[in-house]
């Protein structure tokens, strides 16, 4: 919760994981390679205060997330984005399995993503049944970049796709996460490409397509596909961590992303632990559209947007009363701690 | 343009200025900007006709085919020089810098750097990101433009022959025979070298204001047109400062807030 001139303001972090990418982990080269570019990121948009030693970068365990989270960093609720690299990671990055030590310890301050490989095809989708039953999955993170087997990925729109798209709803599944920033492959074609997200969300109109990374560096593609698909939204890890250190172009980018999709579809999220909620959440509080900015794209960064971007618009989708979640929160262990 | 931290090594008699004139052609086709300018280029040795360069990317992860791209751009700007007979190109610490070096190096194509991958030619990659570049430098132009307070339907009335470029500023003649300054010299500059690359008209009656087509713009169409684009702008430069800031930790350079590209922004 943040407090802003004596209102409180609800925050649901989208975007956060409590990965093992510790060296006994690295199933290869690549296990290593991956959380060094992460700590990159980590390092290059993260004020100097904020950057940990890499030791703690590559496992940083439960207390450690729920203290940046919860106690220090204004969260209420998070969502734990499951992703799994089992050919970089010899017992996977953060799998919903590993996730779900958090969500049995704290149930109602996350919300736990599962998520399903089409290439595992009929056996997958037995499988996907099974993760539903056993673990209270209320949403997917799909990470369509994931090596498997010598394939390089796969697409939202990929016939496989579609069956286990058809399961989610059945299921009641409606939230897909969809990592759709950097990526590697395929190699010969634009691998950073949203098209995929446009044909899934016109075929599925009952699913919600939250565009983690908002397609980044792809933001024209997935502002033009979100403005023609009223279930596509913004999910803002990584362009959030731009607002200390590039801050002309969070402007920029916020600007247009308000102005072709709204407030009501954008997503806070902090990619926890590449960035932490802590410094973000100030900073995006203290921030103001520049003039020019404002009056180039007419648009403007109210509190009232703020606390939408922060919160509710999360609320909505995984539909939380927030009321009665406050109250709810007030009771729990970290609640009790923070009162 | 050069940074002080970047190695160069030339023989004596040798025009270095020229050879880095050169390399500062070879672009980023994602970012659509100089590799010299991103900092992309650690270090260039000439020996006996042999050029060593290192390129160094923001990450071991960055896209390999834009990592070819860039590759083979630079052993062929390079190879127009007249004192070098062989380019070798080092990538460093990257997930797919054996293949890609090997290939490159060679002078062989990118589908053959990955055998088995189902690798097709990057032509149309490298085409769809100099378009990219186009709608980008454009809204720049549009953006000052704008600016100077001309009407949608003035705008889309200038030509080509009524822009001229005065030291570091850019004018313009209206239809009623006025001078004004449309901005900078070096964006509209930008805009119409990539106009000519993609082979679009640029003689001195053909209009200023062009889609990718090569159609003109009436007034009433431009806002929406203009909106477009400046998203492309914004995504691209975007990108282009957090590979910047990604590098500036590799590399070791410490950052200041207000990096050039922000400045310029």
């Amino acid at each position: 919760m943040y407090s802003h001139n004596g209102q409180d303001l609800f925050v649901i972090d989208g975007h956060t994981h409590l990965w093992d990418a510790s060296p006994a982990n690295w199933r290869n080269s690549y296990g290593e390679a991956w959380i060094k570019c992460f700590y990159s990121f980590h390092q290059g948009l993260s004020p100097a205060e904020a950057v940990w030693p890499f030791e703690k970068f590559c496992r940083y365990g439960m207390e450690t997330l729920v203290q940046d989270l919860f106690v220090t960093g204004y969260v209420d609720m998070g969502i734990l984005n499951s992703t799994y690299l089992y050919e970089f990671y010899h017992q996977g990055f953060n799998t919903h399995v590993q996730n779900h030590a958090l969500k049995t310890a704290y149930p109602d301050r996350f919300i736990l993503c599962g998520s399903f490989d089409p290439r595992a095809e009929e056996a997958g989708l037995e499988a996907f049944r099974k993760m539903a039953e056993v673990y209270p999955i209320q949403g997917l993170k799909l990470y369509t970049a994931e090596w498997r087997n010598g394939s390089r990925g796969w697409r939202l729109n990929d016939p496989w796709a579609y069956k286990y798209f058809e399961l989610c709803q059945e299921l009641g599944i409606k939230n897909m996460h969809v990592h759709k920033g950097p990526t590697v492959y395929p190699l010969s074609r634009d691998a950073f490409d949203v098209h995929d997200v446009d044909d899934a969300a016109t075929d599925f109109p009952g699913l919600n397509f939250i565009v983690e990374h908002i397609g980044l560096p792809r933001l024209e593609d997935f502002c033009w596909i979100a403005t023609q698909e009223s279930n596509v939204y913004a999910g803002l890890s990584v362009a959030m961590a731009f607002v200390q250190r590039r801050p002309r172009y969070f402007a920029e980018i916020l600007a247009n992303l308000l102005f072709w999709l709204g407030p009501e579809k954008l997503c806070f999220g902090s990619d926890y632990a590449i960035w932490s909620p802590r410094w973000l959440i100030e900073q995006f509080m203290a921030f103001e559209l520049p003039d020019d900015v404002k009056q180039e794209y007419g648009v403007d960064l109210t509190l009232e947007t703020k606390r939408k971007i922060l919160g509710e618009n999360a609320a909505r989708l995984y539909g939380i009363d927030i009321e009665a979640q406050r109250a709810k929160l007030r009771q729990d262990p970290i609640g009790v701690q923070l009162a | 343009m050069l940074r002080n931290d970047v190695l160069y090594e030339f023989p004596p008699g040798c025009d270095g200025a020229l050879i880095l004139e050169r390399l500062a052609q070879v672009l980023d086709p994602e970012l659509d900007e100089s590799i010299l300018q991103l900092g992309f280029i650690r270090s260039l040795h000439l020996h006996d006709g042999h050029a060593t360069v290192a390129l160094q990317l923001p990450t071991s992860w960055c896209a390999a085919n834009f990592a070819y791209l860039m590759a083979e751009e630079i052993r062929r700007a390079l190879l127009t020089v007249e004192q070098i007979q062989q380019v070798t190109v080092r990538l460093g610490d990257h997930f797919a810098a054996e293949a890609i070096e090997t290939a490159v190096n060679a002078g062989r194509p990118f589908d053959e750097a990955f055998p088995g991958e189902g690798c097709e030619s990057l032509d149309a990659l490298r085409a769809t990101f100099l378009r990219k570049g186009f709608t980008s430098r454009q809204a720049r132009v549009l953006q000052e433009l704008r600016t100077t307070g001309l009407s949608p339907g003035e705008i889309c009335g200038l030509r080509v022959g009524d822009v001229s470029m005065h030291g570091a500023t850019c004018l313009a003649r209206t239809a009623v025979g006025e001078m004004v300054t449309v901005g900078s010299a070096t964006t509209m500059e930008r805009y119409l070298e990539r106009r000519r690359e993609l082979g679009l008209d640029c003689t001195p009656t053909a209009p200023l204001v062009i889609d990718l087509r090569g159609q003109p713009l009436s007034g009433d169409r431009l806002e929406a047109y203009y909106r477009a684009a400046r998203t492309v702008r914004v995504s691209l430069e975007a990108n282009g400062s957090f590979c910047r800031a990604v590098l500036a930790v590799r590399q070791d350079v410490p950052q200041d807030v207000h990096t050039v590209d922000e400045r310029r922004a």
